[in-house]
């Protein structure tokens, strides 16, 4: 399997940091990364990662807006996005559904476990 | 293995030990009922070989001390009177088995490695794990049929990997089982034994890491068909550790900040003080709220994840106007609760995701027991959103009953319970075949050394002291079942 690219946006530097490493330690994938919606979309058009992940609740352009902008642009539309939220409850998870993301994972998780649950949502396979 | 032998008669006692040695066990000595009970009470040991006439306190009043303080150890008599009253007398004292002298030091050497063999997990004489196989009778150890030539606590590390082969052995642990009282090794030893024992192993073909480290908390046998694929050697065996300092260093770089994030719930408690909470005020608190829960959580801080969570729903836009006696008292104990709280704890902290419904543990069956009503009413709320069948019990009594139709995945056993203790369940199930392999956790709020040490002796597999948080008990259970099944498969 070739190596991901993962793209994480979230406006929390210290969740940014700990997932990368999570990922890149248990993986070895590349972690890109982006601390608001504006700055993930320019990021997203430009490296196209494999795929997104996008916290829910930020200041400014929020999650969903930033998922409605990738998804209207013809270079970002084909990217899967998971949502990072805390939000567990299911009205708001098929809420996300029907907008089209790929998944939700939930805060808090454990980064290490990350690659395995992107990798059930997406159906890739992960080497052991 | 480890035995304390209680005996005055010097020339007795020495031939034991050597004999003992021959078959690799460690002997302590001691020569009186007193010295008996200290040594017996402060070291553990995996038999008590105890003569009955001993100065200052006899054998079978000290054999009874032991039995009334709970202790399982086995224990076997050695008497010069060869009368059915005295053989009564020793096994109601809570001995287990009676040898009379003169003895044949084989003979007894045989009834040693029975009596060990009845308390070990393992029932069987020979001990194998995957390609590996120990003779205890003979000594022998061979690894695909290739034998392996051990010194003496090489052999004993790997006796006592297998014999508690679902169990990580602590650096501590291994000293305080292989080591007599009286030789004063450092952990480096045990580390340099392991790393021979396994140089050896490798040699004999099996994967380096047969013997595998939990950085942290010790070593333990990794399941055999994992062992066998496991052979790559540039991906660490344990991420988790790494991944825990890593979370160290960060909380330690992000402290500071994350205490200074909290000023803005200071503003918005002065501003409701003033009067009313402007909604913009009440929505950026809200917002760094649900922030920081996040953020602490990450870092496995499930305490003060749960505080920020509840500060998070006090400044909830569709929330009623929070009392600021509420808000101060939770702020304080956040702030509280970050400035203590120097180092993470083990990786087994780390919070996990609430799970989402194909990864939740709908059929897992749980079942504790303890007499704790009120708590034992609480726990299946805490633990409702993993997803566990929790089945609970307040009378031991029904124990055997309810397990039979529950036939559980997991068990949960408080210690002190009225009538049957925890030990006596778990040693219990330990010897039955149907129960061996059950993963059995202690919940208990006895939080001494001793009592843990105790309880893993017994086969336990993880000891949780109360209070805990449903979040953490969910996690120790999921580890349990994770490792099981990695056995499984």
């Amino acid at each position: 399997m070739t190596t991901k690219r993962v793209l994480i946006i979230d406006d929390e530097e210290t969740i940014q940091t700990v997932v990368q490493f999570g990922i890149r330690m248990r993986a070895g994938w590349q972690v890109l990364t982006a601390s608001s919606g504006m700055q993930g979309i320019q990021t997203a058009q430009a490296e196209r990662p494999d795929v997104i992940l996008l916290d829910v609740m930020m200041p400014e352009m929020d999650g969903i807006d930033t998922f409605k902008n990738l998804q209207s642009h013809p270079k970002t539309e084909q990217i899967p996005v998971i949502f990072l939220t805390a939000k567990a409850q299911t009205v708001e998870k098929r809420q996300f559904n029907e907008l089209g993301v790929s998944g939700v994972i939930t805060k808090p998780f454990n980064s290490l476990d990350l690659p395995d649950q992107i990798a059930k949502i997406l159906r890739w396979s992960l080497p052991l | 293995m480890k035995i304390l032998l209680v005996d005055d008669d010097e020339f007795l006692s020495d031939l034991l030990t050597r004999s003992l040695a021959a078959y690799h066990y460690v002997v302590d000595t001691v020569k009186d009922g007193e010295m008996g009970w200290t040594y017996g009470s402060t070291f553990d040991y995996d038999l008590i070989v105890l003569d009955i006439m001993l100065p200052r306190l006899d054998g079978i009043s000290l054999c009874q001390r032991f039995r009334a303080e709970g202790y399982t150890t086995p224990i076997l008599l050695l008497t010069a009177q060869d009368t059915s009253t005295a053989k009564v007398n020793g096994l109601d004292a809570g001995a287990d088995d009676y040898v009379v002298k003169p003895f044949d030091v084989a003979e007894l050497s045989a009834r040693i490695r029975a009596l060990l063999r009845r308390s070990s997990v393992s029932p069987f004489p020979l001990l194998t794990w995957g390609d590996l196989l120990l003779n205890p009778s003979s000594c022998e150890v061979t690894y695909n049929a290739k034998p392996l030539t051990l010194t003496t606590k090489e052999y004993e590390l790997l006796e006592l990997f297998m014999r508690e082969s679902q169990h990580v052995f602590s650096t501590d642990e291994i000293l305080g089982r292989l080591w007599s009282s009286e030789e004063f090794p450092s952990e480096a030893t045990v580390r340099s034994h392991i790393r021979r024992v396994r140089h050896k192993l490798l040699t004999a073909g099996a994967p380096s890491d047969f013997i595998a480290t939990v950085h942290g908390r010790g070593y333990f046998l990794k399941a055999a068909d994992a062992a066998q694929q496991g052979t790559k050697s540039d991906r660490p065996t344990h991420p988790q550790a790494e991944y825990l300092a890593f979370l160290n260093e960060t909380w330690l770089a992000q402290k500071a900040k994350i205490l200074t994030q909290l000023t803005i719930f200071e503003e918005a408690i002065a501003t409701l003080d003033q009067g009313t909470l402007s909604p913009s005020v009440q929505e950026k608190a809200y917002h760094a709220a649900h922030k920081l829960a996040g953020t602490l959580g990450t870092f496995g801080l499930s305490q003060a994840m749960t505080l920020a969570r509840q500060l998070e729903q006090s400044f909830a836009p569709d929330s009623s106007q929070p009392k600021i006696i509420d808000l101060v008292t939770l702020l304080k104990a956040l702030q509280q609760d970050l400035q203590n709280r120097h180092t993470l704890d083990s990786f087994g902290a780390i919070a996990i995701p609430q799970p989402s419904p194909d990864t939740s543990e709908q059929n897992t069956k749980v079942m504790i027991v303890d007499d704790d009503q009120h708590w034992l009413k609480t726990l299946p709320s805490l633990l409702k959103p993993w997803g566990f069948k929790i089945t609970t019990l307040a009378e031991p009594q029904q124990f055997w009953t309810v397990l039979q139709s529950v036939t559980p995945d997991l068990l949960v056993l408080d210690v002190n319970m009225p009538d049957m203790n925890g030990f006596e369940l778990c040693q219990a199930l330990r010897h039955d075949p149907r129960w061996q392999r059950l993963p059995i956790l202690f919940l208990s709020g006895l939080t001494d050394q001793s009592t843990q040490n105790h309880a893993f002796n017994l086969g336990a597999d993880d000891y949780l002291c109360k209070p805990i948080m449903g979040v953490d008990l969910a996690n120790r259970i999921l580890n349990r079942l994770q490792r099981v099944r990695a056995w499984a498969t």
